[in-house]
Protein backbone atom coordinates (compact mmCIF):
# COMPACT_ATOMS: atom_id res chain seq x y z
CA UNK A 1 0.00 0.00 0.00
CA UNK A 2 2.38 2.41 1.26
CA UNK A 3 4.78 1.78 -2.20
CA UNK A 4 1.43 2.48 -4.28
CA UNK A 5 1.65 5.88 -2.62
CA UNK A 6 5.06 6.35 -3.08
CA UNK A 7 4.90 5.59 -7.01
CA UNK A 8 2.09 8.22 -7.02
CA UNK A 9 4.14 10.42 -5.36
CA UNK A 10 6.97 10.13 -8.19
CA UNK A 11 5.04 10.21 -10.72
CA UNK A 12 3.39 13.09 -9.83
CA UNK A 13 6.47 14.59 -8.87
CA UNK A 14 8.50 13.32 -12.28
CA UNK A 15 5.05 14.55 -14.51
CA UNK A 16 4.98 18.09 -12.65
CA UNK A 17 8.50 18.91 -12.82
CA UNK A 18 9.69 17.24 -16.11
CA UNK A 19 6.44 16.73 -18.14
CA UNK A 20 3.12 18.75 -18.25
CA UNK A 21 1.10 18.24 -15.75
CA UNK A 22 0.15 21.50 -14.36
CA UNK A 23 0.34 22.88 -11.05
CA UNK A 24 -3.02 23.50 -10.12
CA UNK A 25 -3.38 19.49 -11.18
CA UNK A 26 0.11 17.95 -9.29
CA UNK A 27 -0.97 19.59 -6.04
CA UNK A 28 -4.39 17.75 -5.37
CA UNK A 29 -2.64 14.56 -6.91
CA UNK A 30 0.15 15.35 -3.97
CA UNK A 31 -1.84 15.73 -0.95
CA UNK A 32 -3.65 12.13 -1.93
CA UNK A 33 0.47 11.16 -2.32
CA UNK A 34 1.00 12.33 0.69
CA UNK A 35 -1.53 11.33 2.63
CA UNK A 36 -1.62 7.35 2.64
CA UNK A 37 -3.54 6.91 5.99
CA UNK A 38 -6.78 9.04 5.07
CA UNK A 39 -6.85 7.00 1.30
CA UNK A 40 -6.04 3.61 2.91
CA UNK A 41 -9.07 2.57 1.72
CA UNK A 42 -9.46 3.60 -1.47
CA UNK A 43 -6.34 1.30 -3.03
CA UNK A 44 -8.55 1.09 -6.75
CA UNK A 45 -9.23 4.52 -7.25
CA UNK A 46 -5.59 5.50 -5.76
CA UNK A 47 -4.37 2.70 -8.65
CA UNK A 48 -6.10 4.19 -11.05
CA UNK A 49 -4.68 7.97 -10.74
CA UNK A 50 -1.48 6.85 -10.24
CA UNK A 51 -2.14 4.80 -14.07
CA UNK A 52 -3.46 8.02 -15.09
CA UNK A 53 -0.96 10.54 -14.13
CA UNK A 54 1.80 7.94 -15.56
CA UNK A 55 0.14 8.49 -19.18
CA UNK A 56 -0.84 11.92 -18.68
CA UNK A 57 -1.16 13.77 -21.82
CA UNK A 58 -2.08 17.15 -22.74
CA UNK A 59 -3.64 16.06 -25.96
CA UNK A 60 -5.10 12.76 -24.99
CA UNK A 61 -8.15 13.37 -26.79
CA UNK A 62 -7.00 15.36 -29.90
CA UNK A 63 -6.43 12.36 -31.93
CA UNK A 64 -8.79 10.15 -33.61
CA UNK A 65 -9.28 7.78 -30.63
CA UNK A 66 -8.11 8.78 -26.86
CA UNK A 67 -4.84 6.96 -26.28
CA UNK A 68 -3.96 8.69 -23.01
CA UNK A 69 -5.32 10.53 -19.95
CA UNK A 70 -6.04 14.50 -19.92
CA UNK A 71 -6.98 16.32 -16.87
CA UNK A 72 -10.24 15.40 -17.09
CA UNK A 73 -9.65 12.09 -16.21
CA UNK A 74 -7.47 13.10 -13.11
CA UNK A 75 -10.07 15.77 -12.53
CA UNK A 76 -13.04 12.67 -12.21
CA UNK A 77 -10.76 10.53 -10.00
CA UNK A 78 -9.86 13.03 -8.27
CA UNK A 79 -13.22 13.63 -7.42
CA UNK A 80 -14.31 10.22 -7.20
CA UNK A 81 -11.76 9.92 -4.31
CA UNK A 82 -13.14 12.80 -2.79
CA UNK A 83 -16.79 11.77 -2.80
CA UNK A 84 -15.95 8.37 -1.53
CA UNK A 85 -14.49 10.04 1.14
CA UNK A 86 -17.15 11.59 2.43
CA UNK A 87 -19.09 9.13 2.37
CA UNK A 88 -21.43 9.64 -0.04
CA UNK A 89 -21.30 6.72 -2.31
CA UNK A 90 -18.96 4.47 0.02
CA UNK A 91 -15.76 2.58 -0.20
CA UNK B 1 -15.57 -30.39 1.52
CA UNK B 2 -13.05 -31.71 -0.96
CA UNK B 3 -10.01 -29.86 -1.84
CA UNK B 4 -10.80 -28.45 -5.12
CA UNK B 5 -8.78 -28.99 -8.16
CA UNK B 6 -10.46 -28.42 -10.76
CA UNK B 7 -9.55 -24.94 -11.77
CA UNK B 8 -8.96 -25.73 -15.21
CA UNK B 9 -12.21 -25.49 -15.39
CA UNK B 10 -13.00 -22.25 -12.88
CA UNK B 11 -10.94 -20.75 -10.49
CA UNK B 12 -12.11 -19.56 -7.71
CA UNK B 13 -12.56 -15.81 -7.49
CA UNK B 14 -9.76 -14.06 -5.87
CA UNK B 15 -11.04 -12.31 -2.37
CA UNK B 16 -9.88 -8.61 -3.75
CA UNK B 17 -11.63 -9.23 -6.78
CA UNK B 18 -15.21 -10.42 -5.40
CA UNK B 19 -14.93 -7.30 -2.72
CA UNK B 20 -13.84 -4.82 -6.01
CA UNK B 21 -16.66 -6.33 -8.23
CA UNK B 22 -19.33 -5.92 -5.30
CA UNK B 23 -18.52 -2.60 -5.03
CA UNK B 24 -19.37 -1.54 -8.32
CA UNK B 25 -22.92 -3.97 -7.53
CA UNK B 26 -23.79 -1.77 -4.64
CA UNK B 27 -22.07 1.32 -5.01
CA UNK B 28 -21.19 2.36 -8.06
CA UNK B 29 -23.65 0.99 -10.42
CA UNK B 30 -23.55 3.54 -13.03
CA UNK B 31 -23.87 2.57 -17.02
CA UNK B 32 -20.68 3.72 -18.76
CA UNK B 33 -22.97 4.52 -21.92
CA UNK B 34 -24.62 7.13 -19.69
CA UNK B 35 -21.39 9.73 -19.13
CA UNK B 36 -23.85 12.78 -18.23
CA UNK B 37 -23.30 12.23 -14.33
CA UNK B 38 -20.57 11.09 -12.48
CA UNK B 39 -22.34 7.35 -12.13
CA UNK B 40 -21.96 6.92 -15.56
CA UNK B 41 -18.22 8.49 -15.71
CA UNK B 42 -16.93 7.03 -13.17
CA UNK B 43 -18.36 3.59 -14.44
CA UNK B 44 -16.85 4.50 -17.82
CA UNK B 45 -13.62 5.49 -15.82
CA UNK B 46 -13.28 2.19 -14.18
CA UNK B 47 -14.06 0.15 -17.50
CA UNK B 48 -11.36 2.30 -19.30
CA UNK B 49 -8.98 1.49 -16.86
CA UNK B 50 -9.91 -2.51 -16.75
CA UNK B 51 -9.06 -2.04 -20.42
CA UNK B 52 -5.84 -0.58 -19.37
CA UNK B 53 -4.99 -3.58 -17.50
CA UNK B 54 -5.98 -6.23 -19.47
CA UNK B 55 -3.82 -5.00 -22.32
CA UNK B 56 -0.79 -4.62 -20.40
CA UNK B 57 -0.61 -7.72 -19.45
CA UNK B 58 0.01 -8.72 -23.57
CA UNK B 59 1.86 -5.38 -24.18
CA UNK B 60 -1.35 -4.52 -26.38
CA UNK B 61 -3.05 -1.16 -26.28
CA UNK B 62 -5.88 -0.15 -24.48
CA UNK B 63 -8.22 0.23 -27.59
CA UNK B 64 -7.51 -3.24 -28.54
CA UNK B 65 -9.20 -4.72 -26.18
CA UNK B 66 -13.25 -6.11 -26.77
CA UNK B 67 -15.14 -6.95 -23.78
CA UNK B 68 -17.23 -9.91 -23.98
CA UNK B 69 -19.20 -12.45 -22.38
CA UNK B 70 -16.59 -14.66 -22.07
CA UNK B 71 -13.83 -16.83 -24.11
CA UNK B 72 -16.37 -18.71 -26.15
CA UNK B 73 -18.03 -15.54 -27.31
CA UNK B 74 -14.33 -14.02 -28.35
CA UNK B 75 -13.83 -17.23 -30.04
CA UNK B 76 -16.83 -17.25 -32.03
CA UNK B 77 -16.12 -13.04 -32.64
CA UNK B 78 -12.68 -13.67 -34.04
CA UNK B 79 -13.63 -16.59 -36.19
CA UNK B 80 -16.65 -15.59 -37.80
CA UNK B 81 -16.69 -12.56 -37.26
CA UNK B 82 -13.95 -12.56 -40.03
CA UNK B 83 -15.71 -14.50 -42.43
CA UNK B 84 -17.28 -11.64 -44.28
CA UNK B 85 -13.84 -10.22 -45.30
CA UNK B 86 -12.36 -13.31 -45.92
CA UNK B 87 -15.13 -13.66 -48.77
CA UNK B 88 -15.07 -10.86 -50.30
CA UNK B 89 -11.69 -11.58 -50.79
CA UNK B 90 -11.81 -14.69 -52.07
CA UNK B 91 -9.95 -16.50 -49.21
CA UNK B 92 -11.71 -19.58 -48.50
CA UNK B 93 -9.12 -21.20 -46.95
CA UNK B 94 -8.70 -21.83 -42.77
CA UNK B 95 -6.70 -23.24 -40.49
CA UNK B 96 -7.18 -24.96 -36.60
CA UNK B 97 -5.60 -27.81 -35.01
CA UNK B 98 -7.19 -31.18 -33.64
CA UNK B 99 -6.89 -29.94 -29.64
CA UNK B 100 -8.77 -27.11 -29.99
CA UNK B 101 -11.70 -26.23 -27.54
CA UNK B 102 -15.00 -26.62 -28.75
CA UNK B 103 -15.08 -22.91 -29.04
CA UNK B 104 -12.96 -22.77 -31.57
CA UNK B 105 -13.99 -25.93 -33.48
CA UNK B 106 -17.63 -25.47 -33.77
CA UNK B 107 -17.08 -22.23 -34.92
CA UNK B 108 -14.84 -23.87 -37.78
CA UNK B 109 -17.55 -26.18 -38.79
CA UNK B 110 -20.03 -23.08 -39.26
CA UNK B 111 -17.37 -22.02 -41.52
CA UNK B 112 -17.53 -24.96 -43.01
CA UNK B 113 -21.23 -24.33 -43.85
CA UNK B 114 -20.19 -21.15 -45.08
CA UNK B 115 -18.31 -22.42 -47.72
CA UNK B 116 -14.77 -22.28 -46.37
CA UNK B 117 -12.19 -25.31 -46.50
CA UNK B 118 -11.21 -26.02 -43.32
CA UNK B 119 -7.96 -27.98 -42.33
CA UNK B 120 -7.28 -29.60 -39.15
CA UNK B 121 -3.36 -30.08 -37.91
CA UNK B 122 -2.99 -33.11 -35.92
CA UNK B 123 -1.45 -33.27 -32.88
CA UNK B 124 1.45 -35.23 -31.31
CA UNK B 125 1.78 -37.32 -28.33
CA UNK B 126 3.63 -34.83 -26.32
CA UNK B 127 0.00 -32.85 -27.03
CA UNK B 128 1.35 -30.13 -28.93
CA UNK B 129 0.55 -29.25 -32.87
CA UNK B 130 3.60 -28.92 -35.61
CA UNK B 131 4.49 -25.90 -36.73
CA UNK B 132 6.20 -27.56 -39.59
CA UNK B 133 2.20 -28.95 -40.23
CA UNK B 134 0.91 -25.28 -40.22
CA UNK B 135 3.62 -24.04 -42.62
CA UNK B 136 3.06 -26.87 -45.42
CA UNK B 137 -0.49 -26.23 -45.08
CA UNK B 138 -0.59 -22.78 -45.53
CA UNK B 139 -1.90 -21.36 -49.24
CA UNK B 140 -2.18 -18.21 -50.86
CA UNK B 141 -6.09 -17.93 -49.83
CA UNK B 142 -5.74 -19.18 -46.30
CA UNK B 143 -7.83 -16.58 -44.49
CA UNK B 144 -7.59 -17.43 -40.86
CA UNK B 145 -5.15 -19.83 -39.02
CA UNK B 146 -6.70 -20.47 -35.20
CA UNK B 147 -4.24 -21.77 -32.69
CA UNK B 148 -4.78 -22.08 -28.80
CA UNK B 149 -1.80 -21.29 -26.46
CA UNK B 150 -2.02 -23.52 -23.71
CA UNK B 151 -4.40 -26.94 -23.88
CA UNK B 152 -7.45 -27.08 -21.14
CA UNK B 153 -7.05 -31.06 -20.99
CA UNK B 154 -3.53 -31.47 -21.03
CA UNK B 155 -1.73 -28.08 -19.94
CA UNK B 156 0.26 -28.32 -22.91
CA UNK B 157 2.05 -24.95 -24.09
CA UNK B 158 1.65 -25.22 -27.87
CA UNK B 159 4.79 -23.65 -30.06
CA UNK B 160 3.26 -20.01 -30.67
CA UNK B 161 7.02 -18.68 -31.25
CA UNK B 162 7.05 -20.90 -34.02
CA UNK B 163 3.93 -20.19 -35.65
CA UNK B 164 4.85 -16.46 -35.65
CA UNK B 165 7.73 -17.23 -37.46
CA UNK B 166 6.11 -19.69 -39.97
CA UNK B 167 3.16 -16.39 -40.57
CA UNK B 168 5.71 -13.94 -40.42
CA UNK B 169 5.50 -13.70 -44.15
CA UNK B 170 1.68 -14.85 -44.64
CA UNK B 171 -0.98 -12.28 -44.29
CA UNK B 172 -3.22 -14.61 -42.44
CA UNK B 173 -5.28 -13.63 -39.74
CA UNK B 174 -3.77 -15.08 -36.96
CA UNK B 175 -6.22 -16.01 -33.57
CA UNK B 176 -4.82 -17.91 -30.64
CA UNK B 177 -7.71 -19.00 -28.06
CA UNK B 178 -5.84 -18.02 -24.96
CA UNK B 179 -8.58 -18.99 -22.41
CA UNK B 180 -5.95 -21.36 -20.14
CA UNK B 181 -3.32 -19.59 -20.78
CA UNK B 182 -3.14 -15.43 -20.28
CA UNK B 183 -2.14 -14.18 -17.04
CA UNK B 184 -0.03 -17.49 -16.61
CA UNK B 185 2.37 -17.92 -19.41
CA UNK B 186 3.00 -14.13 -19.59
CA UNK B 187 5.52 -14.74 -22.69
CA UNK B 188 3.86 -16.02 -24.94
CA UNK B 189 0.73 -13.55 -26.21
CA UNK B 190 3.31 -10.33 -26.37
CA UNK B 191 4.59 -11.41 -29.72
CA UNK B 192 2.75 -8.83 -32.30
CA UNK B 193 2.09 -11.10 -35.17
CA UNK B 194 -0.45 -12.65 -32.92
CA UNK B 195 -3.67 -10.70 -34.28
CA UNK B 196 -6.35 -12.00 -32.02
CA UNK B 197 -6.25 -13.41 -28.96
CA UNK B 198 -9.34 -14.86 -26.81
CA UNK B 199 -9.46 -14.36 -23.20
CA UNK B 200 -11.57 -14.99 -20.34
CA UNK B 201 -12.28 -14.32 -16.71
CA UNK B 202 -13.24 -17.41 -14.89
CA UNK B 203 -9.78 -19.11 -15.70
CA UNK B 204 -7.77 -16.08 -13.74
CA UNK B 205 -9.97 -15.58 -10.55
CA UNK B 206 -12.63 -13.16 -12.09
CA UNK B 207 -16.19 -13.95 -12.39
CA UNK B 208 -17.88 -15.57 -15.00
CA UNK B 209 -19.40 -13.88 -17.69
CA UNK B 210 -16.51 -11.43 -18.55
CA UNK B 211 -13.84 -12.15 -21.32
CA UNK B 212 -12.29 -10.23 -24.07
CA UNK B 213 -11.39 -10.59 -27.44
CA UNK B 214 -7.87 -8.60 -27.96
CA UNK B 215 -7.52 -7.69 -31.25
CA UNK B 216 -4.27 -6.08 -32.23
CA UNK B 217 -3.96 -3.22 -35.04
CA UNK B 218 -2.20 -3.69 -38.47
CA UNK B 219 -1.09 -0.72 -39.84
CA UNK B 220 -3.40 1.23 -36.99
CA UNK B 221 -6.61 -0.72 -38.10
CA UNK B 222 -7.87 -3.58 -36.12
CA UNK B 223 -8.71 -6.76 -38.41
CA UNK B 224 -11.80 -6.07 -40.67
CA UNK B 225 -14.05 -7.92 -38.07
CA UNK B 226 -17.95 -7.83 -38.29
CA UNK B 227 -20.32 -8.09 -35.19
CA UNK B 228 -22.07 -11.15 -34.63
CA UNK B 229 -24.88 -9.18 -32.36
CA UNK B 230 -26.81 -6.30 -33.53
CA UNK B 231 -28.50 -3.02 -30.92
CA UNK B 232 -25.99 -0.85 -29.85
CA UNK B 233 -22.35 1.11 -30.38
CA UNK B 234 -20.79 -0.59 -27.48
CA UNK B 235 -17.22 -1.79 -27.78
CA UNK B 236 -16.53 -0.11 -31.39
CA UNK B 237 -19.40 -1.39 -32.65
CA UNK B 238 -18.23 -5.39 -32.33
CA UNK B 239 -20.36 -5.95 -29.34
CA UNK B 240 -23.34 -4.27 -28.97
CA UNK B 241 -24.97 -4.34 -25.02
CA UNK B 242 -24.70 -2.78 -21.97
CA UNK B 243 -21.29 -3.28 -20.22
CA UNK B 244 -21.48 -5.71 -17.49
CA UNK B 245 -19.01 -3.17 -14.98
CA UNK B 246 -18.82 -5.23 -12.04
CA UNK B 247 -17.25 -8.12 -13.88
CA UNK B 248 -15.28 -5.76 -16.39
CA UNK B 249 -13.59 -4.23 -13.24
CA UNK B 250 -12.98 -7.98 -11.78
CA UNK B 251 -11.24 -8.87 -14.93
CA UNK B 252 -9.36 -5.56 -14.71
CA UNK B 253 -8.55 -6.16 -11.21
CA UNK B 254 -7.66 -10.06 -12.03
CA UNK B 255 -5.46 -8.99 -15.13
CA UNK B 256 -3.34 -6.51 -12.75
CA UNK B 257 -2.98 -9.43 -10.02
CA UNK B 258 -1.84 -11.69 -12.44
CA UNK B 259 1.00 -9.47 -13.74
CA UNK B 260 1.94 -8.15 -9.90
CA UNK B 261 2.09 -11.86 -8.68
CA UNK B 262 2.76 -14.24 -11.27
CA UNK B 263 6.37 -14.85 -9.63
CA UNK B 264 4.62 -15.98 -6.62
CA UNK B 265 1.98 -18.01 -8.37
CA UNK B 266 4.26 -20.01 -9.97
CA UNK B 267 6.36 -20.66 -7.18
CA UNK B 268 3.41 -22.13 -4.69
CA UNK B 269 1.79 -23.97 -8.04
CA UNK B 270 5.01 -25.46 -8.65
CA UNK B 271 6.20 -26.93 -4.92
CA UNK B 272 2.25 -28.19 -5.24
CA UNK B 273 3.12 -29.83 -8.48
CA UNK B 274 6.14 -31.99 -6.76
CA UNK B 275 3.57 -33.03 -3.84
CA UNK B 276 1.30 -34.12 -7.33
CA UNK B 277 3.87 -35.91 -9.43
CA UNK B 278 4.80 -37.46 -6.32
CA UNK B 279 1.67 -38.85 -5.49
CA UNK B 280 0.90 -39.76 -8.54
CA UNK B 281 4.38 -41.76 -9.25
CA UNK B 282 2.68 -44.17 -6.40
CA UNK B 283 0.07 -44.95 -8.40
CA UNK B 284 2.02 -45.81 -11.80
CA UNK B 285 0.23 -42.99 -13.47
CA UNK B 286 1.12 -42.18 -17.52
CA UNK B 287 1.04 -38.72 -17.99
CA UNK B 288 -0.91 -37.06 -21.21
CA UNK B 289 1.09 -34.91 -23.05
CA UNK B 290 4.73 -33.98 -22.18
CA UNK B 291 5.95 -32.59 -18.58
CA UNK B 292 8.51 -30.19 -20.24
CA UNK B 293 6.02 -28.54 -22.06
CA UNK B 294 3.09 -28.36 -19.30
CA UNK B 295 2.11 -25.69 -17.10
CA UNK B 296 2.55 -26.13 -13.62
CA UNK B 297 -0.84 -25.85 -12.39
CA UNK B 298 -2.04 -29.05 -14.47
CA UNK B 299 -1.25 -32.44 -15.40
CA UNK B 300 -3.38 -34.89 -17.15
CA UNK B 301 -2.65 -38.56 -16.04
CA UNK B 302 -3.97 -42.13 -16.41
CA UNK B 303 -3.85 -44.45 -13.94
CA UNK B 304 -3.86 -48.17 -14.89
CA UNK B 305 -6.37 -50.33 -14.02
CA UNK B 306 -9.28 -47.05 -12.61
CA UNK B 307 -11.16 -45.76 -14.69
CA UNK B 308 -11.86 -42.18 -14.13
CA UNK B 309 -15.37 -42.11 -13.23
CA UNK B 310 -14.69 -44.79 -10.55
CA UNK B 311 -12.13 -43.05 -9.56
CA UNK B 312 -13.39 -39.42 -9.36
CA UNK B 313 -16.21 -40.77 -7.28
CA UNK B 314 -14.08 -42.73 -5.58
CA UNK B 315 -12.02 -39.92 -4.37
CA UNK B 316 -15.45 -37.33 -3.96
CA UNK B 317 -14.94 -36.38 0.21
CA UNK B 318 -11.26 -36.07 -0.46
CA UNK B 319 -10.74 -34.26 -3.57
CA UNK B 320 -13.03 -32.61 -6.55
CA UNK B 321 -10.76 -33.42 -9.98
CA UNK B 322 -12.20 -33.91 -13.20
CA UNK B 323 -11.99 -36.63 -16.05
CA UNK B 324 -10.88 -35.33 -19.59
CA UNK B 325 -12.04 -38.52 -21.26
CA UNK B 326 -15.40 -36.54 -21.72
CA UNK B 327 -16.99 -40.03 -21.34
CA UNK B 328 -20.64 -40.23 -21.23
CA UNK B 329 -22.51 -43.38 -19.80
CA UNK B 330 -24.63 -43.93 -23.49
CA UNK B 331 -21.87 -42.87 -26.16
CA UNK B 332 -18.30 -43.78 -24.17
CA UNK B 333 -16.59 -41.18 -26.44
CA UNK B 334 -13.18 -40.14 -25.32
CA UNK B 335 -11.61 -36.77 -25.45
CA UNK B 336 -11.13 -35.85 -28.77
CA UNK B 337 -7.80 -33.98 -27.34
CA UNK B 338 -6.40 -37.60 -25.80
CA UNK B 339 -7.75 -38.97 -29.14
CA UNK B 340 -5.85 -36.44 -31.47
CA UNK B 341 -2.83 -37.23 -29.37
CA UNK B 342 -2.99 -41.14 -30.62
CA UNK B 343 -4.00 -41.89 -26.41
CA UNK B 344 -5.54 -45.14 -26.80
CA UNK B 345 -9.10 -45.51 -25.71
CA UNK B 346 -8.41 -47.59 -22.47
CA UNK B 347 -5.78 -45.09 -21.75
CA UNK B 348 -8.27 -42.24 -22.31
CA UNK B 349 -10.84 -43.80 -19.90
CA UNK B 350 -8.45 -44.08 -16.79
CA UNK B 351 -7.39 -40.42 -17.22
CA UNK B 352 -7.51 -37.87 -14.68
CA UNK B 353 -7.07 -33.77 -14.79
CA UNK B 354 -5.87 -32.16 -11.69
CA UNK B 355 -5.34 -28.60 -11.53
CA UNK B 356 -5.04 -26.19 -8.73
CA UNK B 357 -3.36 -22.83 -7.95
CA UNK B 358 -1.99 -20.26 -5.76
CA UNK B 359 -5.14 -20.59 -3.90
CA UNK B 360 -4.99 -24.60 -3.00
CA UNK B 361 -4.78 -25.13 0.67
CA UNK B 362 -2.73 -28.50 1.16
CA UNK B 363 -4.19 -32.22 0.00
CA UNK B 364 -3.65 -35.21 1.91
CA UNK B 365 -2.13 -37.41 -0.63
CA UNK B 366 -1.51 -40.54 1.40
CA UNK B 367 -5.34 -40.79 1.36
CA UNK B 368 -5.79 -40.17 -2.20
CA UNK B 369 -3.31 -42.99 -2.56
CA UNK B 370 -4.95 -45.24 -0.21
CA UNK B 371 -8.53 -45.11 -1.67
CA UNK B 372 -7.10 -45.72 -5.02
CA UNK B 373 -4.90 -48.39 -4.43
CA UNK B 374 -7.91 -49.76 -2.93
CA UNK B 375 -10.05 -49.42 -5.31
CA UNK B 376 -7.54 -51.15 -7.98
CA UNK B 377 -7.61 -54.10 -5.68
CA UNK B 378 -11.44 -54.05 -5.94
Amino acid sequence: MNTLFKELEEATLEQYIHGELPQWLADPVLEVARNPQQYAEKEYQVEMLLAQVLEYDVYAEAGCCKWAYDHEDIKRTLRWLNEAQKGSKGA
Amino acid sequence: MPIYLDCNATTPVEPAVAKLAARFLEQDYGNPASPIHDYGLFARAAVEHARAQIARVVEARPDEVIFTSGATEANNLAILGLAQSALAEGKRHVITTAIEHKAVLEPFEALERLGFEVEILPAGADGRFDPHQLAAALRPDTALVSTMQVNNETGSVQPLAEVANVLAQHPAWWHVDAAQGFGKELEQLRQKRIDLLSISGHKIYAPKGVGALIARKRAANLPPLQPLMFGGGQEQGLRPGTLPVPLIVGLGDAAKLALREHAQRQERCRAFRVQVLAALARLGAIQNGAEAHCLPHVINVSIPGIPSDQAIHALKEVIAISSTSACTSHTRTPSHVLAAMGVSFEQAESSLRLSWCHLTPAVDWERVIDILQQLRQA
